[in-house]
């Protein structure tokens, strides 16, 4: 009795946040190996048919092997992106933090009004078109670098507070020029932040919908989040396949959070304690 | 060889003047210490030395060198900081030899000086640690390491002992002063910690509000100290002050009245004192001695008996507080009135504008 009194709370918070986060997964897995009569009914039961590797192929070689190709450019979008990122990000943290110049609040207003102005996307693709970088990869990666910078150089800026300025001044002493100091003493430092820094994104760049929907559409281009289009249409939704496919672009951010959940929670909490 | 030759040096942040006019010679192979308390000024001067800081005007000169534009790897110099700022994520090994790598030295000079640092300091058995994984001394003989192997002109210390309990601090005094004396090196070593100062420096520079006070050999500023801050500053407990009035100036002595103290002859060669000037009398707590017809008297407020010695802290009739240090054991009640005398050869006289009258 004493057991249930102390702990009912806990259990029914528990309960709760199992339905909530948990149904729907299991409601993607289902669904993902019923077959297409069932999968049409969107309903909560259990597979008549085990479809599991018909459904597999048949979303990998829909559309001429488009998964492959998709999970080929968002690996390049993402590994491109968030590597910019972490090593433009950390240099402006680094400089913002430790050289102030009349110049420093210019740059963080920029900063800040990169956090709340929301991105106008047809004077962007307009950009884009002028420069030559509309429909090519490499101007998505600069798109999501743009998007994603200050919340980057936010959490870098941070944590470059909480490391003692003697350390760049050690470094100084032992006769290290500043690229020297910022790339094998203060990067290096750098490290928790830097994990979270590169999962956030990663999960986020992987992850996003709109931007290459916007910025990159055309044939092979496709973003593996885009993918989800080639199952659903007006007129005729293949559900078992659309969760299949939804099942196979999760995996990737499910599999970096769960690796490295600890060094997130560390990094973002890490320069909340000091500075 | 290089001594250090400071010429007018000033620092300012902005509109705040920090370090106003040091002029100051430092030889080879010298010991020198800068003491001070916390704001005088003492660690701006030792990280303009660096290059740390710019320098607003003055020279600096390391050896024959003009130094105030040259970098600091370029000045010939080695660095201990307050916090060690050893490299987290780097081996003890890799600490050490972070400069020699800077320096593109090949790896087998590297290998061999590491290891000659981690011998002279004993850490050979720490060398592939991580600085989070040592205790305090540790941590403090890695970055005296990463010092050493540099080979500097000049070695720089910015309070390195102020973070370690008080008997590691001792011991890693003592291996200061042997190291200093195996290296024959230049030391400049900054602390507010007097003890520290009176017996490693060969030359103790008192700062304050950013003057140099006063140079000079520990033993000298305790006996002859040039100023009231000096007299105050060097020597624990410190010294104790109150004013009096020149009442008759005769050959060789002068009168001093005061209401709380009376009349008091002290000898005296000066003809820079008049009758009738206002004056400040010194004397050290250890040159008081229990007499029940001495000038001194007051009301016991503290005895700490630490069995060699006794430290009386007593408040004059006028409420200023003194202290005195007594030989032995002396079992005084707290509450009690005391009478002391003194050595009248120790007293130390002050003019209005605090310098000392010898």
């Amino acid at each position: 009795m004493n057991l249930i009194k102390r702990y009912w709370l806990t259990a029914l918070a528990s309960i709760v946040a199992l339905v909530v986060f948990v149904t729907p997964f299991i409601f993607i897995i289902l669904m993902a190996v019923k077959d297409r009569q069932q999968a049409a009914l969107r309903d909560m039961s259990w597979p008549i048919n085990f479809q599991l590797v018909e459904n597999f192929l048949a979303v990998v070689q829909a559309r001429d092997y488009m998964l492959i190709t998709a999970y080929i450019n968002s690996t390049i979008l993402t590994v491109g992106s968030v590597t910019i990122l972490v090593i433009v990000a950390s240099m402006v943290g680094f400089v913002l933090q430790r050289h102030p110049t009349k110049w420093t609040p210019v740059v963080e207003f920029f900063v800040m009004a990169g956090l709340m102005i929301p991105p106008a996307v047809v004077p962007t693709i307009w950009l884009l078109q002028g420069i030559g970088l509309f429909k090519t990869l490499h101007g998505m990666i600069l798109i999501e670098v743009a998007y994603n910078m200050s919340f980057a150089v936010i959490l870098y800026r941070q944590f470059v507070a909480t490391i003692p300025r003697e350390m760049d001044e050690a470094a100084i002493i032992d006769g290290a020029k500043p690229l020297d100091v910022f790339f094998r003493v203060v990067f290096p430092m750098m490290w928790p932040v830097t994990v979270t820094n590169i999962v956030v994104q990663s999960v986020g760049i992987f992850n996003d919908f709109v931007n290459p929907l916007y910025y990159l559409p055309g044939r092979g281009n496709e973003t593996v989040q885009l993918t989800l289009y080639s199952f659903q249409s007006q007129f005729n939704t293949q559900y078992n396949l659309l969760f299949m496919d939804i099942l196979l672009v999760t995996i990737p951010p499910l599999l970096v959070f769960l690796f490295f959940n600890r060094q997130i929670v560390a990094g973002l909490s890490a320069g909340a304690i000091k500075g | 060889m290089a001594g250090l030759n400071l010429k007018n040096l000033y620092k300012s942040f902005g509109a705040v003047e920090v370090i106003k006019g040091v002029d100051l010679d430092i030889d080879h192979g010298e010991f020198v210490v800068f003491v001070g308390p916390s704001g005088c000024g003492k660690s701006t001067l030792l990280r303009m030395i660096a290059g740390l800081e710019n320098i607003t005007e003055g020279e600096l000169f390391i050896g024959e060198t003009l130094c105030n534009n040259v970098e600091p790897r370029d000045r010939g110099i080695a660095m201990v900081f307050q916090s060690y700022a050893l490299y987290p994520h780097m081996t003890v090994y890799d600490n050490i030899g972070f400069g020699l790598k800077l320096a593109r030295a090949p790896k087998e000079e590297r290998d061999r000086k590491v290891r000659e640092a981690a011998r002279m300091l004993q850490l050979e058995p720490l060398l592939d640690r991580k600085p989070g994984q040592l205790s305090g001394g540790q941590r403090q003989r890695v970055a005296i390491g990463r010092a050493i192997v540099r080979q500097p002109e000049v070695f720089l210390f910015d309070e390195p002992l102020s973070n370690l309990d008080a008997a590691l601090r001792v011991s890693m005094r003592q291996e200061l002063t042997k190291l200093h004396h195996d290296l024959d090196a230049t030391m400049i070593y900054v602390t507010h910690d007097q003890v520290e100062a009176m017996t490693m420096a060969d030359k103790i520079v008192v700062l304050n509000g950013g003057v140099v006070q006063q140079v000079g050999a520990p033993i000298d500023l305790y006996q002859d100290p040039a100023n009231l801050f000096v007299a105050g500053f060097i020597g624990s407990p410190k010294m104790n002050f109150i004013e009096v009035t020149a009442k008759t100036v005769g050959k060789g002595e002068v009168l001093v009245q005061s209401d709380v103290i009376g009349e008091i002859s002290v000898p005296l060669n000066s003809d820079r004192v008049k009758t009738g000037d206002k004056l400040t009398l010194g004397i050290r707590p250890h040159a008081l001695s229990r007499s029940d017809d001495g000038p001194f008297s007051g009301q016991v407020e503290l005895v700490e008996r630490l069995g060699n010695e006794t430290v009386v802290n007593f408040t004059l009739s006028n409420g200023s507080a003194w202290m005195a240090v007594l030989d032995g054991d002396e079992p005084l009640k707290l509450g009690s009135e005391v009478r002391f005398s003194a050595d009248v050869g120790a007293i130390c006289l002050f003019d209005a504008a605090e310098r000392r009258i010898r």
